[in-house]
């Protein structure tokens, strides 16, 4: 046998192996059911057929033993001479591009911060927890490469110039607009140090720190020309579009995720058995709360699907309640009403809202709307409440002492209060309205987010109101130099120091609530015997609202960048403080929740209201590089009637070729046929989309039906048996 | 790191990277952690490819496993012998196809080994009951362990054959949401 197969192989070359290898037996060395056989007679005809890069992938996806794959590699190797020239030219580019993708990978990896903490996290608490954690990673990241940007384009050139000691541009205009002083008069108390840091006054007022410190250079020498005003504008839009470009970037690799897996399927039985199971679950405890969760989750299954009524369904749930809470003493009863399985609970309140008369319903009806109006009444209120509270704020600003201090935070005490209080009365109105369990989570998240974004709206308007007098240029005040001079001699550092103050207070609040709030309760839970304490429990890590202030963080950060360039540093240094502050009362002060969080979508709406918070951004810094005047006393712009006007008037000295060539691309005869090429290009992946949805559906549709012709093949199968055997039965009886 | 290692010939990396879904590093890091669990036995030079196996008891209790109540499979599946004793290709392996890139065929495939029990290609009513005893610890009653196997198998089985052929199981992957990132061992 061995000698016909050498002879074979010398005759025929390379061709003979193949025949040599498929006429070998792929026998298990040990014979158990883990050795399965390869087919060896694909390997050439997929060779033909499909291009190189198929065949690594192939062989990483294919179930088989590592040796088994070696084997085949090494085969797949003895080809390589044979291939035509094209092929191994294929063959090598997809290699080389594998390579790069792994060697980024690999430098990509250096930089990952934080990888053991967040896998930690991760196994004990479940993918909601860790996809919030994983989202305040990717803001830091944000931020210190915006950081770069800036001080690459900005902080460095006007430190360099500085120092040299270039020139400024001058200009005239009115003596009133153009006097500036903020360095402080007179002896200064060592706590007035303290004091300036923690308001952004004093010291801090006149340096790199806030927009009035930069000057107008333009230098411009034989071989090198840097213009900072300009590079001042070009980088702030360009921050903004790269932040763009990264988040959509991040929404399409989460999109994609949550597509390939497709859509919700409701948790039948053979979905809980085979794919409820986290095999990333860390730690006993985690391991045992996953168990009892698959349990209760199998029981109540069952009940559903015996159709049990709603009364019968709430007694299992408080037997179940109950031997829980004695197993794991630290669950609190009113939480664990909330931690089913939302589409149990969506069956439910489905059942109980069908089994409605039609005079209710009008009463739930009438009820909803009433309550809607009274929650938006309420985030009405805290609006107000806001107005009031910068309008008093900018009236005593200069005052000094705590009780100065006290008056320039006060409008962030006020926003941090209304963003406390107002959720959680807009809760207790939820459970009034009575909606389903998806629907209370979407409608409170709105909430949230609407008073969280339009709150610093009103705070931004109201500044506005001040410094342009009410937007009416012509008023007593403003008539010099189109904004108040009297009381802004420098605007745009006051703003940058309303959003310095806003961060600073976040992360203060964030330590004192951490500090004064969450350590003792688990103090007092843990120690205290007491009925009330159990019932009040450990508390539990609430992702949307964490993730609300994140968003609410980095929108101030954007609207307070232009102002104030050192901004993203503070809030990347803000964030790395954040993520270890929220670790650490995660994992001293909180318990897991029962209730399991998809991972997939959560990231990907994580994205879509940070952008909302990007939007917001962007109009408030497209309208203050548009419509309001420059202030004269200070600034990089401090000549020129808006911000925007800085572009025409560097262009101007330009090259005329390049003139005309802008002057193309911003024209009608150039944008509107760009306009339209950038339409057909829409349709056509719009098309694409969807003509692969529908064929994903028409496959999904042939699977159930090959399986059902399937049992109908067998089911033929099992008949025909039956009436063969009959008739040799009556044969056989017969004779 | 890079190109001062010694512990495997280049062609032995080249050739793990294209059999698993690793890069260097994280083979290396991986041989790491493999020699950490003994490392009087693991030998740091495997370019003569050394025969070492490393007993059941040692995999089962590294932290990504030791609280798993799938680990003796797990175990079992990855390894040559059947018997749970891994060598560094099966350690490679398992860890391969339990990372998050691992195509969900590769992922259903391993998991219908893992389920079957008995390893007879086919995850019958025994194998279910198992499974469910080692997913709720034990806590169902027999009851409602028969229950719950009968219901499965009137869902999943397309063939009416009583039991769950890999098609089945992979059929019914398809249209799970979350396989992936549950059947998903971060290392």
């Amino acid at each position: 046998m061995d000698s016909e197969i050498q002879r074979q192989g010398s005759r025929n070359g390379y061709h003979g192996d193949q025949q040599s290898l498929r006429s070998r037996q792929v026998s298990s060395r040990v014979s158990n059911q883990n050795y399965p056989q390869f087919n060896w007679s694909s390997t050439p005809a997929e060779d033909d057929v499909e291009g190189s890069s198929e065949m690594p992938r192939d062989l990483r996806s294919s179930p088989l033993h590592m040796a088994l794959k070696r084997a085949v590699r090494q085969v797949q190797q003895m080809q390589v001479p044979v291939v035509s020239s094209r092929e191994s030219w294929k063959r090598n580019k997809a290699k080389s591009l594998r390579k790069l993708k792994d060697n980024t990978r690999e430098f990509l990896y250096l930089f990952a911060l934080w990888s053991k903490s967040l896998q930690k996290i991760g196994g004990n608490f479940g993918g909601g927890v860790q996809s919030f954690f994983l989202f305040l990673r990717f803001l830091v990241v944000l931020n210190f490469v915006s950081f770069l940007l800036i001080a690459g384009f900005v902080l460095i050139p006007s430190i360099v110039f500085r120092s040299v000691g270039t020139g400024l541009v001058n200009s005239t205009g009115p003596e009133e607009c153009m006097e500036y002083d903020p360095n402080p008069q007179g002896l200064v108390l060592f706590y007035n140090y303290f004091l300036d840091l923690l308001s952004g006054t004093g010291f801090m007022e006149y340096s790199y720190m806030f927009y009035g410190y930069y000057n107008n250079t333009m230098v411009d020498d034989t071989n090198f020309s840097y213009n900072i005003p300009l590079a001042y504008l070009f980088t702030a839009v360009f921050y903004f579009a790269f932040c763009l470009i990264f988040i959509i970037a991040r929404m399409g690799t989460a999109a994609r995720v949550a597509v390939a897996t497709g859509g919700s399927a409701v948790g039948n039985y053979s979905m809980i058995v085979f794919t409820s199971w986290d095999y990333g679950c860390l730690g006993d405890r985690a391991t045992k709360l996953k168990q009892k969760n698959i349990h209760y989750r199998l029981q109540v299954r069952g009940d559903l699907s015996y159709l049990a009524g709603w009364r019968t369904l709430r007694k299992k749930w408080w037997r179940f309640l109950i031997r829980v809470t004695c197993f794991q003493m630290n669950l609190s009863p009113t939480s664990f009403l909330f931690l089913c399985q939302v589409d149990l609970e969506e069956e439910m309140i489905k059942k109980r809202a069908a089994s409605l008369t039609t005079n209710q319903k009008v009463v739930l009806y009438a009820l909803r709307v009433f309550m809607c109006l009274v929650a938006f009444g309420l985030i009405i209120g805290a609006f107000y409440g806001i107005f009031l509270a910068t309008e008093f704020s900018q009236e005593k600003s200069g005052k000094e002492g705590i009780l100065g201090l006290i008056f320039e935070y006060l409008p962030s005490i006020v926003i941090t209060a209304g963003n406390f209080l107002v959720p959680l009365m807009c809760d207790q109105i939820a459970l009034i309205e009575r909606y389903a369990p998806s629907t209370t989570v979407i409608v409170a998240l709105l909430r949230a987010v609407f008073l969280r974004l339009v709150s610093l709206g009103v705070l931004l308007f109201t500044l506005w109101r001040q410094i342009t007098c009410d937007g009416n240029t012509e008023s007593a005040e403003c008539k010099l130099c189109e904004y108040n001079y009297n009381f802004y001699p420098c605007w745009e550092t006051r703003v940058g120091q309303e959003m310095y103050k806003l961060t600073l207070f976040d992360l203060l609040i964030n330590i004192a609530v951490l500090v004064l709030v969450e350590f003792p309760r688990r103090m007092v839970v843990d120690n205290w015997s007491n009925k009330l304490a159990q019932w009040v429990g450990r508390q539990e890590f609430v992702v949307s609202s964490n993730v609300l202030g994140l968003v609410y963080g980095q929108t101030v950060v954007w609207t307070g960048a232009l102002f104030c360039p050192l901004l993203p540093l503070i809030n990347t240094v803000k964030f790395i403080i954040l993520f270890y502050c929220k670790r650490i009362t995660l994992f001293n002060n909180c318990r897991p929740a029962l209730k399991t969080f998809r991972s997939t979508t959560s990231t990907f709406f994580f994205l879509v209201v940070l952008l909302f918070g990007w939007s917001l951004a962007t109009v408030v810094m497209v309208y203050s590089l548009a419509e309001i005047r420059p202030s004269m006393g200070c600034g990089p712009f401090r000549f020129f009637p808006n911000m925007w006007s800085i572009v025409p008037r560097s262009f101007s000295s330009l090259s005329e070729t390049t003139e005309e060539f802008l002057f193309f691309i911003g024209s009608q005869a150039f944008s509107i046929p760009l306009f339209v090429l950038f339409c057909v290009v829409m349709c056509y992946f719009i098309a694409l989309a969807s003509v692969y949805g529908k064929s994903v559906a028409l496959l999904r549709a042939q699977l159930k039906l090959e399986g059902r012709d399937k049992q109908f093949l067998v089911k033929q199968i099992e008949k025909l048996s039956r009436q063969l055997q009959i008739p040799q039965h009556t044969a056989g009886a017969g004779q | 790191m890079g190109n001062k290692q010694t512990i495997f010939t280049a062609q032995q990396l080249d050739a793990y990277q294209d059999c698993t879904y690793f890069t260097r590093k994280e083979i290396l890091r991986l041989f790491d952690r493999y020699r950490d669990l003994a490392p009087q036995l693991v030998p740091l030079d495997y370019t003569n490819h050394p025969d070492v196996k490393l007993p059941y008891e040692l995999i089962g209790s590294m932290p990504e496993l030791k609280d798993n109540p799938f680990r003796q499979r797990i175990a079992e599946v990855f390894s040559e012998d059947g018997e749970g004793n891994m060598t560094l290709d099966d350690f490679l392996d398992m860890f391969s196809v339990l990372s998050e890139m691992a195509p969900r065929d590769l992922k259903a495939s391993y998991a219908f080994k893992i389920y079957d029990f008995n390893n007879d290609d086919f995850i019958c009513k025994s194998d279910l009951e198992k499974t469910l005893n080692r997913l709720t610890r034990n806590e169902l009653t027999e009851d409602e362990v028969r229950m719950v196997c009968e219901k499965v198998i009137d869902e999943a089985d397309l063939d009416n054959d009583g039991r769950l052929s890999l098609e089945d199981f992979q059929h019914m992957i398809v249209r799970a949401p979350d396989f992936l990132s549950t059947f998903h061992i971060r290392i």
